[in-house]
């Protein structure tokens, strides 16, 4: 598969473009429904210029959306504006267009904000926008903390994965997942379940001591550096004023275009 | 739980965001003043360790009835094994983490992810399960225990919280969401709390030590008194906010800040209704409706075509 490998260079004016982008369109206002086109328009470009067809992109913005539950509600009890109403059995329904209006500009708003942080994982890799945030002045222990974080994930997941399948193996999922038996109840699923935390805990407490050990050992001193700084990007001021002028102009799409 | 962006108020969002930073800040002084008596170097890769293992913990779904699981949030667990502010530090780069890297949770949502599930789960739900063991005697059993109901508390808060949140941006209504959210969270966060109780009593039997000395400990009459106090004073306060038979009042708080109702028509009226000058009624949206679907059409196919030479570049 041709997919877009992440790089690593100084990426503060793609993590300051991506958040001024999510903030200028949580700020649209509802039923900006041209605007949001605008926008997603934009990150659709983004991600064409490294590599996403758009189709892809729109495909994966796609994991906001089963939140779109929470705001279900709100187009049946809102009373203004009223599309429809009627009786489905014993049920007396209205469709009320405020309603539609706020569900689906959160729903767009939503699909919009993920995909412009696609784009960004996809054009940067994890340990840049780290140290792009480092530089973005974020606390140093946050800021370490969520490098090392980011290094041992897929180590620590692969123990757990080791772990689920053990467990699987050994019956404590329910009837039907693949198991004929079920094992125990549910108190002792959850404590078997327990005691698997318990030990990738324990695990990772051992790792930990290794890597300090062997940190110590090297001639640490306590403050840590993830990665390598990459020199400073010259031409940040230009990059960061240029977003700023598109986002100026999705705002003003927004406040002077016509609203639904 | 983790609210994407767009479902809530960016006045909210953004309010959100200054209180979480405070206290977040908060947390990292209490912790480099910890450190500093404690000259425990090490303790940023153990930090960093933690992150990864709550990431991987929250894998483990706990299998409840076939097709449905709930899994861990770690909230209160990275709480009780690192200490309140250590956790606190590592649960908001775990959500952080999530939200960058995994889009789970949105950026501008983040403030408000991090306050629910690092400030609300661990930093208040290990005081809380602090609090609680001070009250019922400090030992280690009883200490458990109590990260146990704390871990069920939070996992409630937060889901009533998340609810209040969304009510006050309009974007869900509260009557209506709030017993729903609580009663599934209820039956959520009593996974949470096995879980919690059955991991940290596997760490205390396999390997006491860790542990530390400070979670088994005999607390001072007064500070049991303190604590048990407030730990009454805080359960009346929740029961009575969620127990409140006036959800409406909190719709009309929401309508009176004004988050939830639309804002003046727009100004520049190009196509006034979607519609073409010239044509009339139905016919026009329509040709206005074809127009903008084969621009779309065009512009999805530029795009592609776009998106696939620069990867044949690389």
């Amino acid at each position: 598969m041709n997919r877009v490998q992440p790089r690593s260079f100084d990426a503060r004016a793609a993590v300051v473009a991506t958040l001024m982008f999510i903030v200028t369109v949580a700020l649209l206002p509802l039923g900006a429904y041209l605007a949001m086109l605008i926008s997603w328009i934009a990150v659709a470009v983004a991600g064409a210029l490294i590599g996403i067809p758009p189709m892809r992109l729109a495909r994966r913005g796609g994991i906001a959306l089963p939140f779109v539950v929470a705001a279900l509600p709100i187009v049946f009890l809102r009373t203004d504006e009223i599309v429809w109403s009627g009786a489905i059995g014993p049920l007396d329904l209205s469709i009320s267009g405020a309603g539609i209006r706020i569900a689906l500009s959160a729903v767009l708003k939503a699909w919009v904000s993920v995909q412009a942080s696609i784009v960004l994982v996809t054009y940067v890799d994890a340990p840049a926008i780290v140290t792009a945030l480092r530089r973005l002045r974020l606390p140093e222990a946050l800021a370490t903390s969520a490098g090392l974080t980011i290094r041992y994930l897929e180590l620590l997941r692969d123990e757990a994965r080791r772990m689920i399948r053990a467990r699987t193996s050994r019956s404590a999922s329910p009837l039907g997942v693949g198991r004929e038996r079920v094992g125990g109840s549910i108190g002792w699923r959850a404590r078997t379940t327990g005691n698997l935390v318990g030990a990738l805990f324990l695990r990772a407490y051992a790792r930990a001591q290794r890597i300090e050990e062997a940190a110590v050992s090297r001639g640490a001193t306590g403050s840590l550096s993830v990665g390598t700084l990459p020199s400073p990007d010259s031409r940040l001021t230009v990059k960061v004023l240029a977003s700023l002028l598109l986002v100026t102009a999705i705002w003003l799409c927004g406040a002077l275009l016509p609203r639904l | 739980m983790h609210l994407p962006d767009g479902f809530l108020a960016p006045q909210l969002a953004l309010a959100l965001w200054v209180l979480t930073a405070v206290l977040v800040g908060i947390s990292l002084r209490r912790l480099a003043a910890g450190e500093a008596t404690h000259g425990a170097t090490g303790r940023p890769i153990l930090m960093g360790l933690v992150g990864a293992f709550i990431f991987a913990a929250q894998m483990f779904n706990f299998p409840v009835a076939a097709g449905t699981s709930g899994h861990l949030l770690g909230g209160v667990l990275a709480g009780y094994l690192l200490g309140p502010w250590a956790g606190t530090v590592v649960m908001t780069t775990v959500v952080g983490v999530q939200a960058l890297l995994f889009q789970d949770g949105g950026l501008l949502a983040l403030g408000a992810n991090i306050f629910n599930m690092g400030i609300l789960g661990t930093l208040g739900g290990s005081l809380t399960a602090r609090a609680l063991a001070d009250a019922f005697g400090g030992r280690r059993g009883v200490g458990i225990a109590a990260a146990g109901v704390a871990g069920w508390l939070s996992v409630v808060t937060s889901a009533g919280v998340v609810t209040l949140q969304l009510g006050l941006s309009g974007t869900t209504d509260i009557a209506v969401g709030l017993p729903a959210m609580l009663g599934v969270h209820a039956l959520i966060g009593i996974g949470e709390a096995l879980i919690t109780v059955a991991a940290l009593t596997f760490i205390a039997t396999t390997a006491p030590d860790i542990l530390g000395a400070e979670t088994d400990h005999q607390p001072s009459p007064l500070r049991r008194l303190v604590s048990g106090t407030s730990v009454v004073v805080v359960v009346i306060a929740l029961a009575a906010l969620f127990a409140s038979t006036e959800p409406d009042g909190l719709n009309a708080v929401a309508a009176a800040l004004g988050f939830s109702t639309r804002e003046a028509e727009a100004p520049l009226n190009l196509f006034a209704g979607y519609a073409i000058p010239g044509l009339d009624g139905a016919s026009s949206t329509i040709v206005a409706a074809l127009i903008g679907a084969s621009v779309i059409a065009g512009l999805l196919l530029g795009l592609t075509r776009l998106a696939k030479s620069r990867t044949l570049q690389k």
